[in-house]
């Protein structure tokens, strides 16, 4: 592994993580400490060397650090004032807390195991007098699902899943090989090979409504690493919409992929936008209501604005009964 | 990277731990070997290493120093405010937050929370080898750039204040939810005189802290409760009843997890009781289901829904 290139700042926070370790670690083994802190040998005999020259006033010798290494072993004496380790900076307590919080939201994860308890150490020792001051869900999912989706994944073997496709408004059945399985966005995902769009696909694991493992094995393995990172990308073949936003309206452009055409000076904008499937711009259209306007663009055939007013009606004629 | 620099900064941060009164800066130079000879460049090199000692994280005072005059600024770090607080962790626990940390990353974006785990890691002992294992990265956590001033909040018990929706809100902090892709901040409203939760991603600009750390009484209710978007910000809340059809029950269950449904119907339908602060996140919700759910009640907010469909059809 190539080590990135260290500032002094680096250096430092690394020594003064180490010292206090090896304070309290008398004689350990210098391949233990280079192991530990995920360090080559030589970069921390050259750390240590660095601090055998700090001392405070008067300078005697009981006020200078003294390392000794001896035997592949190392002691350090008089270094009180770095017999501790620097408390936690926010961002890394919260790193911390965030994971561990994260990951115990994971349906599955032990409620009673070495995890909870370091929690619960953690946040004492961090100032929140114990309660909960982080809490991070990584999405809702039915442990029994995203087990079934796991395990497929690790054993290379197909699943027959009951889907409820939000986009399209439609269930499906369909036999998918699961690779992996993440949580992105507040939500679990399967990266997962589709045998019915012969495609890759990605599928929300809370719209997975039953999953029945077939026991085949799978020749349809990971072409090259996945890494999701968005978890919408329209094809090239997506139909393309234009509407006119008002400035309440400008979540839009945020919230979804697509080109900005024109903004007025009130916030007012014009963009190009991907659609997937009719019903996920009937649910636009319907949300926006009075905000947005379709200037142009057609889906399946139907012209986008008749797509949002016929929504409307069909949606109306239920509250009129 | 010069060995000087890193030989003097650790001097220096030695020589400020170890005093029990401040220092002035020419008491410093004296006593750290490393500085240069020369006044100016004295100064330059004394201002970039408080900036520096100061990125990480650690807590330099600068304290006027007693029985001075002209009265002098000096220099030190209060011991108690440098060390951390020994969680005390037992070997199988830090090699859980191992796991964790590997396992749940928060993305750093621009951040430099890039490293904050495994810093932290190190803080509290590295890892131990016979714990070693390796675990899949299963989950990315966005971050937000106020996260991390506001969790500092939190812990030191500090009022905050921050623009909401284009009013200036005051905040006892309790509580930082990361929710369905989000982060919520749960606090004390002084204005209002409530809990209230705020979506980060909507506060306008900074977070400014408004008083000393300990002043806020940090009364939050327990976590646990999923916030949506329509328990967000706003004032009374009000209950709206809503009728999902069968085909879209069990959806709508899994995403009301904790919502009361009032009543099932013969054809497997429902209809659920929602409390409501902001009735344009509430319309949204409901019209996500298309034709396949609708507003039963109240009468004010069914017309209204009904207007603003009739706005598109």
């Amino acid at each position: 592994m190539a080590a990135p290139r260290l500032t002094a700042a680096d250096r430092i926070r690394r020594v003064l993580a180490i010292v206090p370790w090896i304070v309290s670690n008398p004689g350990v083994e210098v391949a233990e400490v280079a192991r530990r802190f995920d360090l080559d040998p030589d970069d921390l005999v050259d750390d240590l060397n660095v601090v055998w020259m700090v001392g405070i006033p008067p300078y005697t010798p009981d006020a200078l650090v003294e390392v000794t290494i001896e035997d592949g072993r190392v002691w350090i004496h008089y270094a009180d004032f770095f017999s501790r380790p620097l408390r936690l900076t926010p961002d890394q307590g919260l790193a911390l807390l965030a994971s561990t919080d994260g990951l115990l939201s994971v349906p599955g994860t032990d409620p009673d195991g070495p995890l909870v308890r370091a929690l619960d150490k953690l946040r004492t020792s961090l100032g929140g007098d114990g309660e909960q001051i982080v809490d991070v869900d990584l999405g809702s999912a039915d442990p029994a699902i995203l087990a079934t989706m796991r395990d497929n994944a690790a054993s290379k073997t197909e699943v027959e899943i009951d889907y409820f496709s939000f986009n399209r408004d439609t269930h499906t059945t369909r036999r998918i090989t699961p690779w992996r399985v993440i949580a992105q966005e507040g939500a679990w995902y399967v990266e997962s090979w589709c045998h019915v769009a012969e495609a890759e696909r990605l599928f929300r694991v809370d719209r997975i409504e039953a999953a029945r493992p077939t026991g085949t094995a799978s020749d349809k393995l990971p072409v090259v690493d996945a890494t999701t990172s968005s978890t919408f990308s329209p094809g090239s073949n997506a139909a393309r919409v234009t509407i006119d936003l008002s400035p309440e309206a400008a979540w839009v452009a945020e919230t979804y992929p697509c080109e900005r055409i024109s903004e007025g000076p009130d916030g007012a904008q014009r963009i190009s936008l991907a659609v997937s499937a009719r019903p996920w711009l009937e649910r636009l259209l319907v949300r926006l209501g009075p905000r947005a306007t379709v200037v142009d663009g057609e889906i399946d055939g139907v012209p986008a604005a008749e797509v949002g007013a016929e929504a409307a009606r069909r949606i109306l004629s239920r509250y009129s009964g | 990277m010069s060995t000087n620099k890193l030989e003097r900064l650790l001097k220096l941060i030695a020589v400020l731990i170890d005093t029990s009164l401040p220092l002035t800066a020419e008491e410093l130079r004296a006593s750290v070997e490393g500085y240069p000879d020369n006044d100016a460049s004295f100064h330059r090199a004394f201002e970039r290493d408080k900036d520096e000692i100061r990125e990480m994280g650690i807590p330099l005072r600068v304290e006027r120093v007693p029985a001075t005059d002209p009265p002098l600024d000096g220099y030190r770090i209060p011991p108690e405010e440098y060390y951390l607080a020994d969680p005390g962790l037992a070997p199988d626990e830090l090699a859980a937050l191992h796991l964790a940390a590997m396992a749940v990353r928060l993305d750093p974006g621009e951040g430099a929370t890039a490293a904050a785990d495994r810093e932290a890691l190190w803080k509290l002992g590295g890892q131990d080898e016979m714990f070693v294992d390796q675990v899949d990265h299963v989950a990315n956590v966005p971050v937000d750039p106020r996260l991390s001033q506001i969790f500092s909040a939190i812990t030191a018990g500090q009022p905050l204040s921050f623009s909401y929706r284009g009013e200036v809100r005051e905040i006892e902090p309790g509580r930082l939810d990361f929710q369905r892709g989000r982060w919520y901040l749960t606090g004390y409203d002084r204005g209002r005189e409530g809990e209230r939760n705020f979506r980060l991603d909507r506060l306008d600009g900074d977070v400014k802290f408004v008083g000393e750390p300990g002043t806020a009484r940090r009364r939050t209710s327990a976590p646990g409760a999923r916030v949506e978007s329509w328990e967000m910000g706003g004032d009374v809340p009000v209950e709206i009843l809503v009728r999902v059809d069968a085909e879209r029950a069990a959806w709508a269950r899994r995403r009301l997890p904790n919502a009361d449904v009032a009543r099932e119907l013969d054809d497997g339908a429902i209809e659920v009781s929602i409390a409501v602060r902001n009735e344009e996140a509430i319309r949204s919700f409901v019209l996500d289901f298309l034709e396949h759910a609708e507003v039963l009640e109240p009468p004010d907010v069914r017309a209204r829904t009904i207007a603003w469909l009739e706005s598109v059809a």
